[in-house]
């Protein structure tokens, strides 16, 4: 089978502009009733707008690309829902859905295909700033449509090392238990004088936009543990097209799928043996405190 | 003195163009231009000012020294810790570049962020990210404005477990015990996350504390916690807080009414009752870990 990303990534473009992004930017902040999808878990969200994008994107592609699978947010089962070596889109209509409940602007749609259970198609776009990051596989990025530099972007970066990083961290929405516990002992590990003493750390709340700042240079990094599929999978195919790297969260972790439910995601930097970005993922590792484990 | 509500229209008006011509360029055209190696050390390497913080400094100065002689001025890079003072009388407090990791990173949240004071309260504000375009201007008893459009924060309930608040690392690091500054922030971030304390939506963090309380003041944000920045940090996003029916208190339990140069808030948004606002920031200092002690 082949199959023209480019081309995929262009229709992705014109869906998530044209009819998605409008509907998020103009439902921001109108959606006082959501649910709370697990019982007791009433800080993860989830809005009747969340559905209706997912089933707008899902009949779209459905209609274009008949043969493709699709595994969305709101349609997930888990322990059925799968990715399998078929061209598959994995798709989070919203990313970022407290930030939309609320207002905060930086929610977004996100797109992405895998082939093989490999991303090699990306888009991310945010309707509140305007921002359209995409990319597919060996053709580059592009923002708001036009060819994205990151070679000279990161030619003007200083060489990568933890402590003269920006790190992005979410705490996410499980609040009790071993993992949430990790994380925090994390973080104070990584900002502390005697640990990573990292330049800062920032928190977006929408992990599609973190990525998306990570490969146009914004940011050097992003850890979570909790994460799904659709909320990495296009960000990481616009990673790897700025030469980023996406490796486990937990420390040893250098090869992961989509599904891995937690990541370190690394920018590009100038050294092309890969050397200063495996030093800094080592000395990352060394800051977390324990193991995150997710079903 | 006393400056009536037009003087300081005026003044808003004078800020919001020495901003927009010419602080805002120099910030987006230099920012992430520079390398490590360019850095000047202050308190630590994670505290980093670079010579265009200096450069807008003295620009500025020198041009509200020409439209207003008799005003003092107060600026974050001729402080002098114990020594500068902020006096009653009318007072510019400038923070030339507000989010110095984010300007040295390209992080789109460095702004400038310059204010009036006087009798120690903020009277005139104004905030400027010119990555975003965003212009927040206030000044008191005239209402609060984002670029041209007048800030009407959404009418919504307020509450601390539905709440997104901004919440900083900072750049004060060292660890206890005896339990320090960044110890005590640690664990009231545990607390205001947890299931069985505050167990907020979320926290976010932008990295310039101008930006936070101007985003509290839009409602984007419900809250902002800090310990640790200045009142050039805050004195212009609290005029533009109170004006769109934000409350501004200290960070530290119980205190209410607090000076500008305190270091230690908590800006909360409008949109809401006077009795809601004061009962989240009741519900939220009960998750303080412990006092922030900074010198003031």
């Amino acid at each position: 089978m082949t199959v023209n990303l480019r081309a995929i990534e262009e229709y992705l473009c014109q869906l998530a502009t044209e009819k998605v992004g409008p509907i998020i930017k103009s439902k921001s902040g109108t959606q006082s009733n959501y649910e709370l999808k697990t019982g007791t878990r009433a800080v993860d969200i989830v809005t009747e707008i969340d559905k209706q994008l997912e089933k707008l994107i899902w009949d779209s592609l459905v209609e274009k690309y008949p043969t493709f699978k699709f595994i969305g947010e709101e349609s997930y089962i888990k322990g059925v829902t799968k990715v399998t070596d078929s061209p598959t889109f994995i798709v989070d209509p919203i990313d970022g859905t407290t930030n939309f409940v609320h207002d905060f602007p930086f929610s977004c749609t996100s797109i992405g295909l895998t082939i093989e259970k490999e991303p090699v198609v990306g888009v991310i776009y945010n309707p509140h700033l305007d921002l359209l990051v995409s990319a597919s596989k060996g053709n580059g990025v592009r923002v708001n449509g036009k060819p994205f530099d990151y070679k000279s972007n990161i030619a003007g970066m200083s060489p990568l090392v933890l402590d003269k990083s920006v790190v992005a961290l979410q705490p996410g929405s499980a609040r009790e238990g071993p993992n949430f516990k990790i994380k925090l002992k994390t973080y104070e590990n990584l900002l502390s004088a005697d640990g990573g003493f990292v330049h800062g750390f920032r928190n977006l709340g929408s992990s599609a936009m973190t990525l998306a700042y990570i490969a146009i240079g914004y940011l050097d990094c992003y850890w979570d543990g909790g994460c799904y599929g659709w909320d990495v999978c296009a960000g990481w195919c616009i990673l790897n097209e700025t030469g980023g790297r996406i490796v486990g969260a937990n420390p040893g972790e250098w090869e992961i799928g989509v599904d891995n439910r937690s990541y370190l995601a690394v920018r590009g930097c100038n050294d092309d043996t890969g050397e200063e970005q495996r030093e800094y993922i080592v000395n990352f590792w060394k800051c977390v405190e324990g193991n995150l484990k997710y079903e | 003195m006393t400056l009536a509500a037009t003087d300081l229209k005026a003044i808003e008006d004078a800020i919001v163009k020495l901003l927009r011509d010419e602080v805002g360029p120099i910030i987006k055209s230099q920012t992430g231009t520079m390398l490590s190696q360019q850095y000047v050390d202050k308190a630590n390497q994670v505290d980093l000012v670079t010579k265009y913080d200096k450069q807008i400094e003295l620009a500025v100065k020198s041009k509200l020294s020409e439209l207003y002689p008799t005003f003092h001025f107060v600026g974050e890079e001729e402080y002098v810790p114990g020594e500068t003072k902020i006096s009653i009388e009318p007072t510019f407090i400038l923070d030339p570049i507000d989010g110095t990791t984010n300007f040295i990173h390209g992080f789109p949240f460095s702004c400038c962020s310059l204010g009036l004071s006087m009798d120690a309260k903020p009277l005139v504000g104004v905030v400027y990210n010119p990555h975003l375009e965003q212009m927040f201007h206030a000044s008191k008893g005239n209402g609060a404005f984002l670029n041209d459009e007048r800030i009407n924060v959404t009418a919504r309930p307020l509450t601390l477990q539905k709440s997104v608040l901004g919440l900083e690392g900072g750049a004060e690091r060292s660890e206890g015990p005896p339990a320090t500054n960044f110890d005590k922030k640690m664990n009231t971030y545990r607390n205001l996350l947890r299931e069985d304390g505050g167990y907020v939506h979320g926290f976010r963090s932008m990295g310039s504390a101008a930006m936070n309380v101007c985003y509290t003041a839009i409602g984007l944000l419900d809250a902002y916690w800090e310990g640790g920045c200045y009142a050039w940090d805050v004195c212009a996003g609290w005029c533009i807080l109170q004006e769109s029916g934000g409350k501004m208190v200290g960070g530290n339990p119980g205190e209410w009414d607090i000076p500008i140069e305190r270091r230690v808030y908590l800006a909360v948004r409008g949109g809401c009752q006077p009795q809601e606002q004061d009962a989240f920031i009741r519900a939220l200092w009960a998750q303080v870990d412990a006092p922030l002690e900074y010198q003031y």
